[in-house]
């Protein structure tokens, strides 16, 4: 019992000065609680206006729904990225999407080089229950392209609203 | 078992171990508590603010541990907190796999290949439990500096008589 009770203290004396070493690194770099603002500027909801002018340079990676994602596609203006595993995406993905996985990012963004910098590109992955379409949109906004969409909905919405999908020859 | 537990070659090898991989573990989070928060938040069982607070306490939590466990001064509680941490860490694997979740991306897949390193991750973290629970009951104190402490202290104390 006393091997517990000196085990609680000392266990408690590390948590207390790690808690002080974590704050004060993480207030002396601005990270964690301390980061001024996001890199990831997401902005909120579309307006149909806005869907409209495709081209226009964004202050970062924007969110958008099914219906501008849907117009986007039809009116071929803009290049759809699935970010999710190539198992997935061979299963099935949006009709002219491109395969990146999130992981190979770093690996694979060459592969952009010759798309234009300012062109539309949405990003997307499962839907709701996955984030890896904001940490690719982030990275590729990183990468200097201007014009960067999360379709958030993802796959899972645009397999529920019925739309065109592709497959690979398994 | 006693004899293991007192064996003093066995636990200076084990403190050496543990105390590298949490140290190694934990200088990349230590540093980038951002990236770490998006692993943390990976398994979504965690909301905004405790994941940022958790990125920015357990790092630190593991670095000091690691030292601590290598210089041989508060195992017993390095020891306590590393075995929490990890039961903790295998939990989260066994409930992000059970709901399909891979972890090294964050997303829902049905990549087989996903399953399989969440499964290595799990077996890898119950072999370091075993490892952090054996220091917490080793009763050796060769090469500690609790030992060299307490000698100097002995000695300072018999020097005043």
């Amino acid at each position: 019992m006393s091997d517990f009770r000196q085990a609680f203290r000392e266990g408690g004396l590390i948590l207390i000065v790690a808690s002080v070493l974590g704050f004060s690194y993480t207030a002396t770099m601005e990270k964690g609680f301390f980061a001024k603002r996001s890199e990831v500027t997401v902005l909120s909801e579309t307006s149909s206006a806005e869907a409209s002018a495709a081209d226009a340079p964004l202050p970062g990676p924007k969110m958008i729904h099914l219906p501008e994602a849907q117009q986007l596609r039809n009116s071929g203006v803009a290049l759809f990225i699935d970010s999710r595993h190539e198992f997935d995406y061979k299963l099935g993905h949006i009709a002219g999407a491109i395969n990146i996985p999130l992981k190979d990012f770093d690996a694979r963004v060459g592969e952009l080089g010759g798309y234009p910098k300012d062109k539309p590109i949405v990003v997307y992955c499962d839907g709701a229950e996955c984030n890896s379409s904001i940490e690719f949109a982030a990275k590729l906004f990183g990468s200097g392209f201007s014009n960067v969409r999360i379709f958030f909905g993802g796959w899972r919405e645009w397999t529920a609203g019925n739309l065109p999908t592709e497959q690979e020859a398994q | 078992m006693k004899s293991l537990l007192a064996n003093d070659y066995v636990s200076v090898a084990v403190r050496v171990f543990i105390g590298f991989v949490f140290i190694f573990a934990s200088i990349d989070k230590a540093a980038d508590p951002e990236a770490f928060a998006g692993s943390i938040n990976n398994y979504r069982l965690l909301g905004e603010d405790l994941t940022t607070l958790a990125a920015t306490i357990l790092p630190w939590v593991e670095l000091l541990c690691g030292i601590a466990v290598i210089a041989g001064v508060f195992m017993r509680g390095s020891a306590l907190l590393l075995t929490s941490l990890l039961v903790i860490f295998t939990a989260a694997i066994v409930s992000a796999l059970i709901r399909g979740l891979d972890i090294s991306c964050g997303c829902f897949t049905q990549d087989p290949e996903a399953g399989k390193i969440g499964w290595t991750k799990f077996a890898e973290n119950l072999i370091l439990i075993a490892l952090t629970t054996f220091l917490f009951y080793s009763t050796s104190v060769k090469f500690t500096l609790q030992k060299y402490l307490s000698e100097r202290a002995n000695l300072d104390t018999a020097g005043h008589r």
